[in-house]
């Protein structure tokens, strides 16, 4: 917000209203005016475009048209009595208030500043001849787009539905899923400019109190203009500024949000987007789909194994190989040996250059598939598998292994989507040590990497947790998963208020309880 | 800063952490140059130089943990506060100690990476890498210790199992038989010899000092440095079981305890990878002494800001192994052969001195509290 007016409203509405144009001097400010019964002029003042003129209409404008207010309004008592005057004009401002019921979501504005940030949050103001007071009715109409699934987080089982951009939607998901009196939201205003709604989300009573005050002060501090996604606050969130590794988790599935919630984290909901924030943050988190709970344990278990193989693959099949051609032959078997020497015997380039092109060639084309239009899709792929690949490769420039080990690196890594950005920058950097100091290089950068991850911490989670520190209970959903019955108590590095999630051969009264 | 604010803040370990470090990150070591050591002296009789060395060292930890266990207060904090200043000379002895502690380790890690890493011959400042993990582990603090501990637990059990497993194939338990074939000096010699190796209760000591003791913390230690001492006697039978009287010529054992296994001709050295992962807990192993005498150097000084510290002792350790790397054989021999004598003095006796007024406090209080 570039105003900061804390002065209150005028009783005469024009006043009023010229104090709001010269606040909101832009031309989608509207001004509705119109006068009740008993000519009382009203005003309804909002940004177009944003608002339900047509609820406006209906359950404001025409209730208020109707209505005979007058003798509702303060009396002049001449000042004799000031206390029993203010007292009174209170009383008939709630009554005026009363008399426009018929919108559901309808509140006062104490200060011309709360009224000009309703009206750019997409209210509307509704202004009185006489009152000195502002009402808000809650007539939001923002475009929003349908709720769908989210291209980042498909499940072949389980729910669908995604989080879309606005906020307001995005809690209703949540609130679905959790009918819980204990679902709290709270909402802070973030961004000088663009006022954007961030919206902590808990359990009361499930979730660690400091966790959820740290959130809130360090969100609190945030001095931004503007806030276009929930990627800032993630940032801001990060108690190491350079890290490479995430310490917030993220989602755009409201029953991953949902079930991260009720384990114990704090959410975080931000208007304009669909990606929603949970903290603390562990590590095992993404290696962890939503499908794995839908499925048989051991399928999941395997899934997850697979998931854990293919990112070491993904992160040091190329460091590996540069490092075993380079500095240590004996890690390849003969064969292998043999076809790769036989492959790679007149190429120009040296074993790390050759992967390091490779690499970036891969790099290159995955960002232009995400940045190209669709149409041309088509092409980039013939461009990319035949015309850079195979000629490559028939031209002598690059060897066959090379693009296997690349192609197959750059496949594993998808396997866990979360950690693409991260592991895509690890990639580089063992191959960068592996081609200079060989497999040393790569283990000592395992070593520095494990280091860094166990003393790093997430709002007093460690993300390397349940594995460092030890949590035995918390083992059963990491990377091996058990079945459901099994997980009955909540994780305990999240350091929950109440511990039990799930009571095997519990009635109802019981279930209740744990509510 | 007062030590008991050090200890929430950075240095909190828990048994746990303790039993694990104790019997998955101390044996660590004892699988590289010591089996070869062993032999090389004791031949076939190599586990009873290290059955000796473990009851030793088991005794001593048993009086460490009895006094952690009478104690109300951590160790180091009871310590600071019987000796006062003169607290600050043994933080400064320990220092200096753990300083001379870690050269040995360092010495033989450079050589070993050249051997297990590289066909080649690298030049020494490729291992001049491994100071910044150590700098970064330096100013991290017990804390990180004990998380490395916890995360040991996979990084050394499963590795090491499968080295063993893979080793079994080749492995001849008559080799070590008949039991006590060498005369006893042989014996005595490998035990002297390998004392720096084995004085594990040093590096227990700091993790120990900084323990709030519980009910039950001595039995899951004393239980986990029982289990480590296992599966290295475990270690060094299968070893000598492998490769008998060429043991001693064996440099790196677990590097190559498994290279005979049949289907590495068809797969590759991929027991290789086994022991890489074994190195990550090796590497961390030895930063922990120059992580302990950053620790020392801290309280001595009262700093808690320990970046410069670690800097310096990290630039201080690359400097010697930069020049005492080619005189190995002569820092091994006056280190293993006249100064082991330190150790002793380090690891068992200056300890147990220090606790006595430990081993006391409850019975004086009693005793008080019976006077009131």
């Amino acid at each position: 917000m570039n105003t900061t007016n804390t002065a209150a409203f005028e009783a005469a509405l024009d006043k009023n209203l010229q104090t709001l144009k010269k606040l909101l001097p832009s031309e989608d400010i509207l001004t509705y005016s119109f006068a009740t019964a008993d000519k009382i002029a009203c005003a309804l003042v909002y940004a177009d475009g944003v608002v339900n003129k047509e609820l406006l209409a209906r359950l404001v404008a025409a209730p208020l048209s109707a209505a005979a207010l007058k003798r509702l309004l303060p009396q002049k008592d001449g000042g004799r009595d000031a206390t029993n005057a203010k007292k009174r004009e209170t009383d008939q401002t709630e009554k005026v208030v009363e008399k426009a019921q018929l919108f559901p979501e309808f509140k006062t504005a104490e200060t011309l500043q709360d009224g000009v940030n309703e009206i750019l949050d997409g209210n509307t103001l509704l202004l009185v001849d006489g009152i000195a007071t502002g009402f808000i009715a809650g007539a939001k109409l923002l475009p929003v787009r349908a709720i769908m699934e989210p291209p980042t987080d498909v499940a072949v089982k389980g729910p669908r539905e995604g989080f879309i951009e606005d906020i307001k939607t995005n809690m209703a998901l949540v609130r679905k899923r959790l009918k819980s009196p204990n679902l709290r939201f709270e909402t802070l205003r973030v961004g000088k400019q663009s006022y954007t709604a961030v919206t902590l989300c808990y359990l009361a009573g499930t979730s660690v109190e400091s966790v959820k005050e740290e959130i809130k002060k360090k969100i609190e501090s945030i001095r931004i203009d503007n806030l276009p996604d929930s990627s800032y606050i993630a940032a801001f969130l990060a108690p190491r500024k350079h890290s490479l590794f995430r310490t917030v988790g993220t989602t755009e599935k409201p029953d991953i949000f949902t079930a991260k919630i009720a384990e114990g984290r704090v959410g975080i909901l931000v208007d304009g987007s669909p990606i929603a924030l949970t903290a603390p943050y562990i590590t095992t988190e993404d290696l962890q789909t939503s499908e794995d709970y839908f499925i048989s344990p051991f399928t999941a278990t395997v899934f997850r194994f697979l998931r854990l193989v293919s990112l070491f693959v993904a992160i040091l099949l190329p460091a590996f190989y540069v490092s075993a051609q380079l500095f240590k032959m004996q890690l390849l078997p003969l064969g292998l040996m043999l076809t790769i020497a036989s492959s790679v015997r007149e190429l120009p380039l040296s074993p790390s250059m050759e992967m390091f092109v490779v690499l970036l060639l891969l790099e290159i084309l995955k960002e232009a598939s995400i940045r190209m239009p669709k149409y041309v899709g088509m092409s980039l792929s013939v461009v990319g598998a035949l015309v850079l690949g195979e000629t490559a490769v028939s031209a002598g420039f690059l060897s066959t292994p090379a693009i296997i080990i690349v192609a197959f690196s750059g496949i594993c890594l998808y396997t866990v989507p979360n950690f693409v950005e991260t592991g895509s920058l690890l990639r580089w950097l063992f191959l960068l040590v592996g081609g200079g100091l060989g497999p040393f290089g790569i283990v000592l950068l395992a070593a520095f990497t494990l280091c860094y991850l166990i003393t790093a911490d997430s709002f007093g989670t460690p993300p390397l947790a349940p594995f460092s520190p030890l949590l035995k209970s918390d083992l059963r959903d990491a990377v091996v998963k058990y079945d459901l019955q099994s997980l009955s108590s909540r994780p305990s590095f999240l350091r929950p208020k109440n511990k039990t999630r799930l009571v095997v051969g519990a009635d109802k009264t019981k279930k209740g309880e744990n509510r | 800063m007062p030590y008991s604010n050090a200890i929430a803040e950075n240095d909190g370990v828990h048994a746990r952490q303790i039993a694990f470090f104790a019997a998955f990150v101390l044996p660590v070591y004892k699988l590289m140059e010591t089996p070869s050591l062993l032999a090389r002296y004791a031949q076939g009789d190599l586990l009873w130089p290290a059955l000796a060395h473990f009851l030793l060292q088991t005794g001593v930890l048993l009086l460490l943990l009895y006094a952690a266990s009478r104690s109300d207060k951590p160790l180091l904090l009871k310590m600071e506060e019987t000796l006062g200043k003169w607290s600050t000379l043994v933080y400064i002895a320990y220092a200096l100690f753990f300083l001379f502690y870690a050269v040995l380790p360092l010495l033989d890690l450079e050589k070993f990476v050249y051997a297990a890493f590289y066909d080649t011959s690298p030049t020494l400042f490729s291992f001049a890498f491994f100071f910044i993990l150590c700098g970064f582990v330096c100013t991290k603090g017990l804390k990180c210790v004990g998380r490395l501990a916890d995360l040991s637990l996979f990084l050394f059990l499963l590795p090491f199992l499968l080295l063993l497993l893979m080793s079994l194939v080749e492995a001849d338990a008559s080799n070590l038989l008949p039991i006590f074939q060498r005369p006893l000096s042989d014996s005595a010699k490998a035990f002297t010899y390998t004392t720096p190796h084995f004085s594990d209760t040093v590096l227990l000591l700091p993790l120990i000092g900084n323990l709030r003791y519980k009910k039950g913390d001595g039995k899951k230690i004393s239980l986990g440095y029982a289990l480590g001492a296992t599966l290295v006697l475990l270690f060094l039978g299968v070893f000598y079981a492998v490769y008998s009287t060429l043991a001693a010529r064996e440099h790196y054992a677990f590097a190559k305890l498994a290279q005979y296994f049949p289907a590495l001709s068809v797969v590759g050295r991929i027991d290789l990878l086994l022991v890489y992962i074994l190195c990550i807990v090796l590497f961390f192993l030895v930063c922990t002494p120059l992580s302990y005498g950053v620790h020392c150097l801290a309280r001595t000084t009262g700093t808690s800001r320990k970046t410069l510290l670690s800097v310096a002792v990290a630039l201080v350790a690359f400097l010697f192994v930069l020049f005492c790397n080619k005189y190995y054989d002569g820092v091994y021999a006056l280190i293993s052969g006249k100064l082991f004598v330190l150790f002793y003095l380090f690891a068992d006796l200056i300890p147990l001195l220090l606790l006595l007024p430990a081993l006391t406090g409850k019975k004086a209080k009693r005793k008080e509290k019976r006077n009131a």
